[in-house]
């Protein structure tokens, strides 16, 4: 699939500045090997991120985006350092923060339905508009005539869209993405990255977005935090200034693309 | 995927060629008596046996109209046994999957245990319980409990912890997460541990039925050995296997029936 004529449309172009909603502060994670030798996957780590931004993580695996990601969806605790949200400690995993997974994370024994209807169980909303929820959020990620099907009857695009709804169905506060679109071919990739726009316009949700494509980083993200190939470190902090319909054959996108890879290479 | 799979004719017929060439072949090795009748006896003389044995009237023959008794009898042990074993095995097995500590609490002995054949146990149950319902059903229990134990644990030590993952994040606590994660994931294991515990329990129900009880399917077939009827002794064995067989079908039934996740996922 060629990519050249790609082009997507960004929802905020103006970036007002909003209130600031995540503070990671000296975020440090050893892990114990094997060997019992002490693994830093992150040292020190220290950024904030405003409300309603998309914020890509871009790095080179291993170099600690996931395990970031993981520690702010609360499945694994810090060595040291705090995460604030809204300015208070974040403690349990909840839909406060929700995670958009790269691999397969659906129930497989559920529906589509039943998949997004999974999170409202708590919900205080009675069991009619609980329908009608789900029913609206299998409009909006195009899977209306899908309900009934299970997850291993549909495309890997498709479970994506099904994980997507899922939690956006919760009004998470930070939605995190772990490469959730790596895993699809080119021309999947592209719809599901202007489906994510076309929800940002209507929920506006803050977005951590793991990625390793600087092409995904720069169609996306707002703001891009370069980690250290040398793991556990944020080298670059950089503001993607690009106008509202971005192309990749834009010659500011193609500079900025240049630039981000040669980084990326000099590490 | 399985790939050549056989057509639907195929597919219906293909499970009845064995049983019918055993049939046939063991006609004929009656029938020119090749084999003397008191070492196999001729197949009519055992359906007739066997007619007699389910539908006669019980006033007129040791062995008469006995079936319904002998069945309500072994199916009551079966069932009683089975329950116990999955009313310990299932969650003892959930635990020690999802728990390292009880793991290793459990691990090293139950291991050992399971090593001996249940067989061994039979006299000491004999002492402890007597002959009857107790030494039957505690055998069957135990005997049910590893494949039920052992596949649960399995099932639960499996699950993508993905799954658990995004159960917590959905706004899970413990509790609800065992009910809305953990046993549907681990749903295939559960059943393919149930099954196997099904198959079991009518082994050692036999086993336990053999020491003199006096009803039930297995106390038939050892009356019937002390009394030369070998024909009652066939009749025996091909009911319990039938019924065998079926309680198999009806556990996988109901698992279906009232587990979603049995449904879609085995």
């Amino acid at each position: 699939m060629s990519r050249g004529h790609l082009q997507i449309i960004h929802p905020r172009q103006d970036i007002i500045a909003e209130p600031v909603i995540l503070e990671v502060n000296g975020l440090v994670k050893r892990f114990t090997s094997d060997a019992n030798e002490q693994i830093s996957a992150l040292k020190d780590l220290s950024f904030s991120v405003a409300q309603k931004e998309l914020v890509c993580l871009l790095g080179p695996s291993g170099c600690g985006k996931s395990t970031l990601l993981k520690l702010l969806a609360g499945f694994i605790k810090p060595s040291a350092g705090k995460i604030l949200l809204n300015g208070e400690p974040m403690h349990h995993p909840g839909p406060a923060c929700c995670m958009v997974f790269q691999e397969d994370a659906l129930f497989p024994w559920l529906t589509v339905r039943e998949n997004i209807a999974f999170g409202l169980v708590n919900s205080p909303l009675s069991r009619r508009r609980k329908r009608q929820e789900v029913d609206r959020f299998i409009d909006l990620v195009g899977l209306s005539d899908f309900g009934d099907y299970l997850p291993r009857e549909i495309s890997g695009g498709m479970k994506q869209r099904v994980a997507l709804a899922r939690v956006l169905i919760l009004q998470p506060r930070i939605l995190l993405m772990d490469e959730p679109f790596a895993a699809l071919d080119a021309q999947t990739r592209e719809q599901m990255q202007s489906l994510l726009q076309e929800l940002r316009r209507q929920f506006a949700p803050t977005i951590l977005f793991v990625t390793h494509d600087v092409t995904e980083a720069l169609l996306l993200g707002e703001r891009i935090l370069l980690f250290d190939k040398n793991p556990g470190r944020i080298s670059h902090d950089i503001k993607v200034d690009l106008p509202k319909i971005r192309s990749i054959n834009h010659e500011a996108f193609l500079r900025l693309r240049t630039r981000i890879n040669d980084l990326l290479k000099k590490e | 995927m399985r790939t050549g799979r056989p057509n639907i004719w195929l597919r219906q017929s293909l499970p009845w060629v064995l049983p019918v060439f055993l049939l046939l072949g063991w006609h004929l090795l009656s029938h020119r008596e090749m084999i003397p009748n008191y070492l196999l006896p001729h197949p009519q003389q055992v359906l007739v046996a066997g007619l007699d044995y389910i539908l006669g009237d019980p006033q007129k023959g040791i062995y008469t109209g006995r079936f319904w008794g002998d069945f309500s009898a072994s199916i009551g042990r079966v069932l009683l046994g089975f329950s116990l074993a999955t009313a310990i095995g299932l969650p003892l097995g959930l635990l020690s999957g999802r728990l390292n500590s009880i793991q290793l609490l459990l691990g090293t002995t139950l291991n050992a245990l399971r090593a001996v054949p249940g067989i061994c146990w039979l006299p000491l149950a004999l002492i402890w319980f007597g002959i009857g319902l107790k030494t039957t059903v505690f055998l069957v229990a135990l005997a049910a409990f590893f494949p039920i134990f052992l596949n649960v644990e399995a099932g639960a030590r499996q699950i993508n912890p993905i799954l658990t993952q995004a159960g917590t994040m959905l706004g899970m606590n413990r509790t609800r997460r065992i009910y809305r994660v953990l046993l549907p994931a681990a749903m295939p294991h559960i059943v393919t541990g149930l099954r196997l515990g099904m198959g079991v329990s009518w082994a050692y129900l036999v086993l336990g039925e053999l020491t003199g009880v006096p009803n039930g399917l297995g106390a038939v077939i050892m009356d019937a050995r002390m009394l030369g009827r070998n024909d009652i002794i066939i009749v025996g064995i091909i009911l319990i296997a039938l019924i065998g067989r079926l309680c198999d079908t009806g556990l996988h039934l109901l698992l279906r029936l009232f587990f979603k996740s049995a449904r879609r996922l085995t």
